[in-house]
């Protein structure tokens, strides 16, 4: 109960009218800039090549429950892509970070495979996973993976050594120190990290969902919604604002995690 | 209570090493308390981490209580340049923080000695939201609340404002005075040295050696720093650490 008021009170207490007024101006100059792009696009071409705003958000409506049930099998995919991601690399990359020895050991390793485009992989994902869900997630979760892993290595070498110096002199077992220190000094930049991946992550998951398209095709996410109408424009539209949308879903979910996880980095500073 | 014999202490790796403190000897007795005062980077940190059991020397022994030192113990406190606080935790947290690693908390609680340090009406904001002052109290609640019979403190008040400065040390007097525990204070600071310290040790650059010990047993009154007195032994002092 207590723990629920405090993520209230984070929340109450955050620029929250601000953050929701600067997206609403952000979606109307985007809206407008789309609408004066298709009006340029139809006068050169002579064709309506990019649908604008008003007709995609009518062929979204209109097309509302096929798109609704994409909408879900994609958001399903990217955050389970994420879950695991998260709880893989973050552990991982703390401990590299932290532990010196386990550092020279693993972080060659990291940084031959991690400039390797991870698209190389997805022929060998399929092979393993087959064609089904697994093999989507799959694909987002390795591209997350690395993004992750790297991060928390680079922040767990940011640590301020006083903190631990701190909690070492006060008795801390090597435990203590990761879930005092490591931990919560890591976690505010981890999910920034995890925020910035929520583009990357769409962009694997619309390449994964249309690798696959020869299959369920019903159920194949909004990569797959898109691929197949790419012909009939306002078609495409309304899936491409589906896709913003869940991005954008995710992005604020995370920045609200980070608000309530991290409070201690949004209080004012006291004047001295 | 504290002996420190013929330390020597390296750090760095490989043929990196650097020798920082080079075959000290000194003994603080029970309720006693000792300022251990030099150049910057001349070792004194390094000697003080080594009494908290944080380093290991490389010669020589310590010995607290007549129990070597071979890592940090409950008895011993540690207060850190920067007070040490974690910015991620309350300032309950923080105090409660060496009860909690110890296994103490919540049977043991720092309240009283929140309440005593003027910081129980503070208890659930972050450092951030604290003056540099307060946050130096917080830090010292966290060092009070295992009720230690040694408290090491590095630099305690750097780069405090005068005032609270002042108000600080005379919050150290006042709490060694009432608890007497063995207080050993690592500072560049003379004046601060001239007013907390019983015995000043004077080291020399790098590696730190013993170069002079002033002997200093006026302490004891906040208007000891207005004596004549005081005023001899920061001139003695200076000139030690100039000589």
């Amino acid at each position: 109960m207590k723990r629920m008021r405090g993520m209230g009170k984070a929340l109450r207490e955050g620029p929250v009218v601000w953050h929701v007024a600067r997206y609403v101006v952000a979606i109307a100059i985007l809206l407008l800039a789309w609408w004066g792009a298709s009006e340029i696009v139809e006068h050169v071409k002579g064709r309506a090549f990019l649908p604008n705003p008003v007709r995609a958000i009518s062929e979204m409506a209109r097309l509302g429950p096929t798109l609704f049930r994409n909408f879900w099998v994609s958001a399903w995919r990217l955050v389970m892509a994420m879950l695991i991601a998260f709880s893989l690399g973050y552990p991982l990359g703390l401990l590299i970070g932290h532990e010196r020895r386990l550092d020279q050991l693993i972080s060659p390793m990291i940084y031959i495979v991690y400039p390797i485009p991870q698209v190389a992989f997805i022929l060998i994902l399929f092979l393993i996973f087959g064609v089904g869900n697994p093999v989507k997630v799959a694909i987002v979760s390795v591209a997350l993976f690395f993004q992750i892993l790297v991060s928390a290595r680079g922040a767990a070498k940011q640590i301020e050594l006083e903190h631990i110096t701190s909690v070492l002199a006060a008795g801390a077992s090597r435990w203590q120190v990761y879930w005092h220190v490591v931990l919560p000094a890591t976690l505010p930049s981890i999910l920034t990290s995890l925020r910035v991946s929520v583009g990357l992550g769409m962009a694997f998951l619309y390449i994964a969902e249309t690798t696959g398209a020869f299959v369920t095709p019903e159920r194949g996410g909004l990569g797959r919604f898109i691929a197949s109408n790419i012909y009939s424009g306002a078609q495409a539209f309304a899936g491409i604002l589906a896709m913003a949308l869940l991005g954008l879903s995710l992005y604020i979910l995370i920045e609200v995690i980070e608000r309530v996880a991290c409070r201690w980095k949004h209080v004012s500073g006291r004047p001295s | 209570m504290i002996d420190i014999r013929d330390v020597a202490i390296e750090y760095g790796r490989g043929g990196r090493t650097v020798l920082a403190v080079d075959g000290i000897s000194l003994h603080v007795e029970p309720g006693e308390s000792v300022a251990l005062i030099g150049p910057s980077g001349c070792g004194k940190t390094t000697l003080l981490f080594a009494v908290a059991g944080l380093i290991r020397p490389r010669d020589g022994g310590i010995e607290i209580a007549g129990k070597a030192v071979s890592g940090p113990r409950g008895e011993i406190a540690l207060i850190l340049q920067n007070a040490g606080l974690l910015p991620w935790k309350t300032v309950w947290q923080n105090a409660n923080l060496s009860l909690r690693l110890g296994g103490e908390y919540p049977g043991k609680t720092a309240a009283s000695v929140l309440e005593e340090l003027g910081l129980a009406g503070v208890k659930g904001r972050y450092p951030a939201e604290l003056s540099e002052g307060m946050k130096r109290r917080v830090g010292i609640a966290r060092a009070l609340s295992m009720s230690p019979s040694v408290m090491l403190m590095d630099e305690p008040l750097a780069s405090l404002d005068t005032l609270t400065k002042e108000r600080i040390q005379n919050l150290f007097l006042e709490l060694w005075l009432k608890r007497r525990f063995s207080l050993v204070l690592v500072t560049h600071d003379i004046e601060e040295a001239a007013f907390l310290g019983q015995r000043i040790a004077v080291l020399t650059e790098r590696p730190a050696k013993v170069k002079q010990v002033v002997a200093n047993p006026g302490i004891g009154e906040v208007r000891y720093r207005a004596t004549e007195e005081f005023v001899g032994i920061v001139t003695r002092l200076r000139e030690a650490l100039e000589g």
